[in-house]
């Protein structure tokens, strides 16, 4: 089971990957926005994603669990 | 006759004796030791010098002291060759250079108080001699049986001289094992700090001393190893595999460096042409201002050759700091890195270029900064992290620095970011900005609110979204490239394949700059 954190504060712009799906490493589970930027959240490890922890639209802290890789 | 071949004798058996001390001394703490060594995955001090320096050149000093059992009766009896850390001067890709080279062989390679004396011979000789002093830590710490009780109340010289050598020459700590208690401030007062992945670790107190002071369990690995001090605390700039490669490391650290301070820093052609263009750029980085993407494919495609030495790679990601080449001349590059948190500052960015920018700027080193900046991260947590005394501290460095600055906006310039990615109010010699550059005080979305404010509230509720999006397209349009050149804000728009040739140009004429500032013993300050 890994963890996918928020690396700063953001809203949540994009929800891309879906529980029960497999992922790559490096794939994008979400994309936040902040800083007039969109920040990609990579899944850190390949594996099903379990849990997606986020909604479009939610604020996100730094450091909260985005989703859950196991 | 005769008695002039008795004493050729004397001196023969003199030399032999001399000869035969110095093999027994050479070999440090004897073969058994040194295949512990080996089996631990590291080299022995003197192949490690061996690999530093260039073939024959090293003169060692102080191969023949030892510890003295009149200060600490324990030791009587105990082989202590060179106290247990080689000291001497060598070339280093034909520079000299001094080294303090702690030895686990010998035991422990913990700091007696001969080794010491060695070791302020060699502070000593690298500041007067003006040449780097390069430390490989592989050392239990202090050697208690000589240290423990009060005469402590005179040592500590060696972090005072340390201090007072810092930007005079470059100083280089490797650690190549442990580095256990105050002596792990050596790495932090240094320049350079790589560290071996697996036998390294540094920290305060080691895991014997912290389980008696404040009760944690944790190894030294676990609490000072390098995976803590490359990418949570920034304290080490490298991560290396193994011993050969650290020093590989050290090597191509020193030649980006002059000697001292008041030494040019070494121009090595490279023979890549200093107008080639880097038409790859149009690809690599997108129009569109919300993606990212990975800003050292932009400094590999125009730096020498692609080489690029990045420094703290691992720590504060958000900003890219490090050394290469353009036509030979050796710059440090500042860049935003959009890949991560959007390239906005916060506590470590600040502090990680900050410290760049001073090393560079003591040095002579000119400084590129490549500026795609959001801004600094605002909000409540990084207030209470300090984000303004940090943000004050690579102000601070980058408004300070007199070396020659190159600014290249690539992007965005937001904000305070658009100052410490030194703006053109920050000296830079040439700042040339791309037609994707977005310069302003704030982004639309957030101006909206402050500028229009009144009109928006007093206008109808329907309406109010509709005056929103107008007054943005507004702001928008006045965040536009040829606004800051038409105000003469940067020295000109050039085309994203030039950028290679502008910085040339921009580090050669800066090198003419005479930048003086007025008197002072030092300014202070923000930490």
């Amino acid at each position: 089971m890994t963890e996918v954190r928020a690396e700063m504060v953001a809203n949540v712009w994009k929800v891309v990957a879906e529980p029960g799906a497999e992922v790559q490493a490096g794939e994008v589970l979400v994309v936040l926005e902040s800083m007039k930027m969109e920040i990609p959240v990579e899944a850190p490890v390949s594996g099903k994603v379990i849990e997606v922890r986020v909604k479009e639209g939610d604020v996100v802290q730094d450091g909260d669990v985005v989703a859950v890789i196991g | 006759m005769q008695a002039e071949a008795r004493q050729d004798f004397a001196m023969r058996e003199l030399v032999r004796e001399l000869a035969e001390k110095k093999e027994k001394f050479l070999g440090m703490g004897g073969p058994e030791k040194v295949a512990q060594q080996h089996a631990k995955g590291k080299l022995a001090v003197r192949e490690r010098l061996d690999l530093l320096f260039d073939k024959g050149t090293f003169t060692e000093y102080g191969l023949l002291a030892h510890a003295q059992p009149s200060v600490a009766p324990a030791l009587a009896g105990k082989w202590t060759p060179a106290d247990g850390v080689v000291t001497g001067i060598g070339d280093v890709d034909g520079r000299k250079a001094a080294i303090i080279a702690y030895d686990f062989t010998v035991m422990a390679g913990s700091m007696g108080m001969i080794g010491e004396l060695k070791a302020a011979r060699m502070r000593e000789l690298a500041l007067r001699l003006r040449i780097p002093l390069i430390w490989l830590l592989d050392s239990a710490g202090a050697r208690i049986q000589e240290t423990a009780g009060s005469t402590f109340a005179r040592a500590g010289h060696l972090f005072r001289e340390e201090v007072v050598m810092s930007g005079v020459v470059p100083l280089v700590a490797a650690m190549m094992g442990p580095c256990a208690a105050g002596t792990a401030y050596i790495p932090g007062l240094a320049d350079f700090v790589p560290m071996v992945k697996g036998t390294s670790s540094m920290a305060l107190g080691g895991s014997h001393l912290v389980r008696a002071a404040v009760g944690e369990e944790v190894s030294d690995e676990e609490m000072g190893g390098s995976a803590v001090h490359t990418r949570i605390s920034g304290v080490a700039d490298l991560e290396v595999p193994d011993d050969k490669t650290c020093i590989q490391v050290i090597k191509e650290y020193l030649s980006f460096f002059p000697s001292h301070n008041q030494e040019p820093p070494p121009v090595k052609e490279t023979g890549d042409p200093v107008d080639r263009r880097c038409p790859e750029l149009y690809d690599i980085v997108p129009t569109n201002q919300r993606r990212a993407y990975d800003v050292r494919k932009v400094i590999r495609a125009v730096v020498d050759e692609g080489y690029f030495f990045e420094m703290k790679p691992e720590w504060a990601k958000n900003v890219v700091t490090g050394f290469a080449r353009f036509g030979g001349i050796p710059a440090g590059i500042v860049a935003s890195q959009p890949m991560v948190m959007g390239g906005a500052l916060d506590v470590n960015a600040s502090d990680k270029v900050a410290r760049f920018v001073w090393l560079c700027d003591a040095f002579g080193i000119p400084l590129v900064f490549l500026m795609d900046v959001p801004g600094f991260l605002v909000g409540s947590q990084v207030e209470r992290e300090g984000i303004i005394r940090h943000g004050s501290k690579m102000l601070f460095a980058v408004s300070e620095a007199t070396v020659p600055k190159v600014t290249v906006v690539l992007r965005k310039g937001y904000g305070a970011g658009y100052f410490v990615m030194n703006g053109a109010a920050y000296e830079p010699d040439y700042v040339v900005a791309w037609p994707t550059a977005e310069i302003s005080v704030m982004g639309p979305e957030g101006a909206v609110n402050i500028i229009f404010r009144k009109e928006i509230e007093a206008a109808p509720e329907g309406e109010r979204e509709r005056i929103r999006e107008e007054r943005i397209r507004q702001i928008r349009e006045a965040i536009n490239p040829y606004l800051a050149a038409g105000w003469a804000g940067v020295d000109d728009i050039i085309d994203p394949a030039d950028t290679r040739f502008a910085i040339w140009r921009g580090l050669t004429l800066g090198n003419r700059r005479v930048l003086e500032r007025p008197w002072k013993k030092h300014g202070v300050l923000p930490v």
